[in-house]
């Protein structure tokens, strides 16, 4: 036995020396989170993203390389999130003739909305005490992942945690869109994928493509100007 | 190699973005400006190439993998805010729901305004 454990954390401590085993969970937990997501009839409430985490999670903590470990090696993949912002600008610039085609409504639509959606979650969390910390971390919720960490970072909050509101806004956002579409009476599919960018991000807008192409085009549409809205507005709104 | 030079485009882009955000001190990350820079060149340039639309393409369908390794964070770190989990949880809740409402509810009634006057 213990021998065994020997060899077993020989052998996990020439693995972990380059990040090559934290990349092959990360690759291996996308990839299965896919294939459950389909086999279990791609429900609203559990995407990908959170399937992938708690396997991830699994593992890390049943092989006892330990977090710290396998966030050192997942670093390689992590980095890639930098590009991939840089990424959303190219179907940005691809959907131009529907943002000139409906300018009013977006316009109108976006500084209000995106205002407010980090507004109302500051405003109740700051009522029921939440501390600075908490309220940095909550503000970029309804921002696309790589564009939050980076705004959590600058307002002083913990990035771990601005993920952790990002996956479950995503999350509600998809289902009350969903909801209020159908109780407001909403059928224009431009602006119910306008509403599931604007307000859940990447969860909202893998949803969207489920709806149609042209529900997806106009919430990638509303994940990257609030994202880039919340970029620009939010570091200087933020009075703590 | 197309692939490859599409990546290296979007990786310049982002480099150029943390130039920018660095040398005129914005609060800003280096990832948006980048993005803001590329959108901005490609509608001066007019169109896009294949190479940059199918590398910006294969990163955006693994945005989720790049994500979840900061995800796997909460689950770790869940009991540094085991004190604050009911405020984030109704803060997360009735906020997203009350901005839903409103961003559905706003952008219908200037759609249908906007539509009215056409008719």
């Amino acid at each position: 036995m213990t021998e065994r454990s020997g060899v077993y954390n020989e052998l996990m401590s020439v693995w972990t020396v380059g990040p090559l085993l934290s990349i092959a969970m990360t690759l291996a937990a996308f990839l299965a989170a896919q294939w459950i997501f389909v086999r279990i009839r791609r429900p609203l409430w559990m995407p990908p993203v959170l399937i992938a985490a708690v396997l991830l999670s699994g593992v890390v903590a049943l092989s006892g390389i330990g977090y710290e470990k396998y966030q050192h090696g997942a670093r390689w993949l992590t980095a890639l999130l930098g590009p991939a912002t840089v990424a959303l600008g190219i179907p940005l610039y691809q959907q131009m003739h529907h943002i000139r085609a409906l300018w009013k409504p977006i316009l109108v639509t976006l500084p209000i909305a995106a205002t407010l959606a980090a507004v109302y979650s500051l405003v109740i969390a700051w009522g029921m005490g939440a501390s600075p910390m908490v309220l940095a971390s909550l503000a970029p919720k309804s921002v696309t992942a790589p564009i939050a960490m980076g705004v959590s970072e600058q307002l002083g909050g913990s990035v771990s945690l601005t993920l952790g509101a990002l996956l479950i806004t995503g999350v509600l956002a998809s289902l009350f869109v969903d909801w209020g579409a159908k109780w407001m009476k909403v059928t224009d599919e431009r602006i119910i994928g306008f509403a599931l960018g604007l307000n859940g991000h990447a969860v909202g807008t893998a949803r969207a493509f489920e709806i149609s192409p042209t529900a997806g085009a106009f919430s990638s549409l509303g994940m990257g100007l609030t994202g880039v809205f919340t970029a620009l507005f939010l570091p200087f709104m933020f009075p703590f | 190699m197309v692939l490859l030079r599409g990546f290296l485009t979007l990786v310049v882009f982002f480099l150029l973005g943390e130039a920018v955000r660095v040398l005129a001190g914005l609060p800003i990350s280096g990832g948006v400006l980048g993005m803001v820079m590329a959108t901005g060149t490609l509608m001066l340039r007019g169109r896009v190439s294949d190479e940059l639309a199918s590398a910006s393409q294969g990163l955006i369908a693994v945005l989720v993998m790049l994500i979840s390794p900061g995800v796997v964070g909460v689950f770790f770190i869940a009991d540094q805010f085991s004190e604050h989990w009911l405020t984030v949880a109704v803060a997360l809740a009735a906020g997203t729901l009350l901005s839903v409402l409103t961003t559905l509810w706003v952008m219908n009634w200037v759609a249908a305004s906007e539509g009215k006057k056409h008719d």
